[in-house]
């Protein structure tokens, strides 16, 4: 009996396979008599019926509405309904639509005119790293450039430098030949970046890099860590391991090991900007004392660049706080110190736009002092930017009200940042995501190029939009 | 040498000399020309047997670096366009010597025009006073989010053959012998899969190939991501294709547009056999037309990202090594 019930679920799952896999292949598309013929099997799955919908392109319908039996939505966009025998739907569009508007050149089918975000070869943000060369090929001058060498390669003729801080040029950064190889010295900030070496033509990973990361698309490329940070701890010459780790890595113990030095360990990574706690672990046990502390979250360490936050007047006040996107908009978070003329705090905060307001005694307020402004969930905050890649600057407007600038970068949000005014112009300096960014002013409702931009390419509205690139 | 200069003038006039219009040169089947205004370019220069170029492949486009007056960049080698066209965001200054029609690449009516460029370089590379069309090139950067100064179309390297290695990211340029083929030891590959003919006229190269029974025309054009395939003209192979699915796109100007794209199973080129072949139904009416052809098909990334090819435009001759050799005879 066993047997045959064992015999009858086998049985059904076959038929359960089978017919799925009939329904999969009855939903189908084709061309027929200038007509796309899409042909749907309704004892298809959702996920199968969803499936078939995108690829023909409907995406105001679902599966559940087919199954339901509404088609209004497909009627409206030029779809004929007929229903086939068997639980099969056909649904037909004149091809017609192929004929609107052809388009003049190839890449205007296949580049969708959306700006995309991700560009591959440019390694995304980490909150920390360090190199790893079987033989040291890229490292720091005394000048502050980092040096490229690529050993040997005598008989090459040329040999360049692409990555993704030069936007992977093939032509831009030749090395130049030494008796030992080939060297070329570049100006790089802190951060991580993507490299190869392109000799004779061949385009190459460093071999001497033990560091490499695929861009997504089929490339394999050597990465190097631009460093500005160095984890030091005095004493323990008779330790035989130490470590550090904090929340930059998940308080992993096992992954940032400390060299020895003649009066202690030290480590040099790169750290991304932000405010970490970090603990040493020496021969396996967690230090408290020396510059961990007694703290059991460990030591602190502010990495970016100090704000000085002031707030003139209000002495009288009990209690400010400053908040902002910074910490959440959490109100009772950082406390402002009572100076003589009125309130001050020196906030460490990483490259970025933010927004903030202060809060005297619970009431929110914006920054007196900073005209710049910029809106969020139609609340209007004071503005700063941290560590800026471009100040955008608009000339002459002497009787305009409100400048505020709008583009790529928010989204085109109308209430965007606004200006503040220097003199003649109008200014504002902004943290922008390296490539390409469109964008406009608006002058009291109005919207206009930058008077101070040659750039600028033709919009959908015929009124163009200023064209910037921001660069790695 | 001033009467010769008359002559040649006449000659223009009376619509005789060769380049003065495409009018004159006998078109294929299927391919209709407009008269176009051609003026010839100087001849290049350069100190080199075979120049090396790297280049980054961006989405499916082949991105060069050259230089052009006081600017270099990112250029899109580009066998679909007749010679070098310049992005008007960074080149809306430059002289203009003719204004174009509304037919023009971008297909808008707005301020295509033909320019003169002082000098261009890639690497070793020269070229003097080059004429050049400068046009609205914004839907590649904002697609690709990388900034294109032009096109780099074949009328650069019609004293040339251009090698193309797709998988290796790298262009040669070579120069020709007396006889006009590649010296032996700069040539990349030995033997070639594929040596076919092709017609190049109004500065395209139109390779003749197969589907099934349906003899077509393709223009080579290496600034399509994919094969392209004019619906209206070619039902037939459409409806022996396998749809793989409908978009709609916006195009210039804001206004949407649907292509369909699918497979076909077998295109054959030089007598080989390219089997699944991905391409994009749509109406080619249009496509190209500022360069004075209408096309049946073309043949785009999926066609020659296959091999290491060659063009060499002096003996008009198209060669293949293919990458993948299961099929190769």
């Amino acid at each position: 009996m066993k047997g045959l019930k064992k015999h009858i679920v086998l049985f059904l799952l076959m038929v359960g396979i089978c017919n799925n896999a009939l329904s999969q292949s009855r939903n189908n598309m084709s061309l027929s008599h200038d007509h796309l013929i899409l042909l749907i099997d309704l004892k298809s799955t959702r996920l199968q019926v969803d499936s078939i919908l995108k690829a023909a392109g409907i995406t105001n319908v679902s599966a559940d509405m087919i199954f339901k039996g509404e088609h209004d939505n497909l009627k409206k966009d030029g779809w004929k309904v007929k229903k086939l025998q068997n639980d099969l739907l056909q649904f037909d569009l004149s091809l017609s639509a192929l004929k609107k508007n052809p388009q003049p050149a190839p890449f205007v089918i296949f580049n969708p005119q959306k700006l995309k975000d991700n560009r591959p070869g440019y390694p995304g943000d980490v909150p920390f790293g360090f190199n790893n060369f079987a033989r040291v090929t890229v490292h720091e001058l005394a000048s502050g450039q980092t040096r490229f060498f690529v050993p040997g390669n005598d008989r090459a003729k040329r040999i360049i430098l692409s990555g993704s801080f030069n936007d992977w040029s093939t032509g831009r950064q030749q090395m130049l030949k030494t008796d030992s190889g080939w060297i070329s010295d570049i100006s790089l900030q802190p951060g991580v970046y993507a490299y190869k070496f392109i000799i004779d033509g061949r385009w190459t990973i460093d071999m001497n890099n033990r560091l490499f990361q695929e861009d997504g698309v089929g490339n394999t490329n050597s990465l190097y860590f631009r460093y500005n940070y160095t984890f030091k701890l005095p004493g323990y010459p008779n330790a035989k391991s130490v470590n550090v780790a904090g929340n930059f890595n998940g308080y992993n113990a096992n992954q940032i090991h400390l060299f020895k030095t003649f009066n202690g360990w030290e480590r040099n990574l790169y750290l991304k900007d932000g405010i970490y706690n970090y603990r040493f672990m020496v021969d396996g046990k967690w230090v408290t004392e020396g510059a961990s502390g007694n703290d059991p979250r460990g030591t602190s360490v502010s990495l970016g660049e100090t704000v000085d936050f002031k707030l003139d007047g209000f002495t009288k006040a009990n209690k400010v706080c400053i908040a902002g996107t910074f910490n959440n908009w959490k109100p009772d978070n950082i406390f402002m110190q009572k100076t003589a003329t009125g309130w001050a705090f020196p906030y460490t905060l990483a490259a970025g736009n933010y927004q903030y307001k202060f809060i005297v005694d619970g009431k929110w307020m914006t920054d007196p002092a900073n005209q710049r402004k910029a809106d969020m969930d139609g609340e209007t905050n004071s503005f700063i930017c941290v560590k800026p890649n471009h100040t955008f600057t608009l000339k002459g407007y002497p009787k305009a009200r409100t400048i505020r600038i709008s583009g790529t970068f928010n989204d085109w949000a109308e209430d965007g940042y606004t200006l503040a005014k220097n003199g003649d112009n109008w200014t504002i300096s902004l943290r922008l995501k390296p490539g390409k960014c469109l964008y406009k002013f608006i002058v009291d409702g109005q919207w206009v190029l930058d008077n101070t931009n040659k750039l600028w390419e033709q919009n959908e509205h015929n009124t163009g939009n200023s064209v910037v690139w921001v660069e790695n | 040498m001033r009467s010769l200069y008359f002559y040649l003038l006449l000659l223009c006039f009376m619509g005789i000399a060769p380049w003065a219009s495409g009018a004159h040169v006998k078109p294929v089947p299927h391919i209709i020309f407009k008269p176009t205004t051609v003026y010839p370019d100087p001849e290049p220069y350069g100190d080199f047997k075979t120049l090396i170029v790297p280049f980054k492949k961006v989405g499916n486009l082949i991105v060069i670096e050259a230089q052009v007056d006081t600017m270099y960049g990112n250029f899109i080698l580009d066998t679909g366009a007749p010679g070098v066209v310049l992005n008007k965001t960074y080149f809306r200054d430059a002289p203009h010597i003719e204004e174009q029609d509304a037919a023009g690449i971008n297909g808008s009516a707005n301020g295509t025009f033909k320019t003169s460029i002082k000098h261009l370089s890639i690497f070793e590379l020269n070229y003097d006073r080059l004429s050049a069309d400068v046009c609205d090139l914004s839907r590649i950067e904002n697609g690709r989010n990388i900034k294109i100064l032009g096109l780099l179309g074949t009328r650069l390297f019609t004293k040339f053959a251009i090698t193309v290695d797709v998988n290796q990211s790298v262009l040669f340029i070579h120069k020709l012998d007396d006889k006009g083929n590649i010296p032996a030891a700069e040539r990349v590959f030995a033997h070639a899969d594929i040596t076919t003919p092709f017609k190049f006229l109004n500065n395209v190269v139109y390779l003749r190939g197969n589907v099934g029974a349906e003899k077509l025309w393709f223009a080579f054009d290496t600034g399509a991501e994919s094969n392209l395939i004019d619906y209206n003209r070619n039902k037939k192979l459409a409806a022996s294709m396998q749809i793989l699915g409908r978009r709609k796109l916006t195009g210039v100007g804001g206004a949407s547009f649907e292509v369909i794209s699918g497979e076909f199973e077998k295109l054959n080129i030089g007598g080989h056999d390219f089997l699944k072949n991905k391409a994009v139904l749509t109406d080619l009416e249009k496509m190209g037309s500022a360069y004075g052809y209408t096309v049946d098909a073309m043949l785009g990334y999926d066609f020659y990202s296959r091999g290491i090819f060659t063009i060499n435009f002096v003996k008009k001759q198209f060669e293949m090594y293919i990458y993948n050799r299961d099929n190769v005879q």
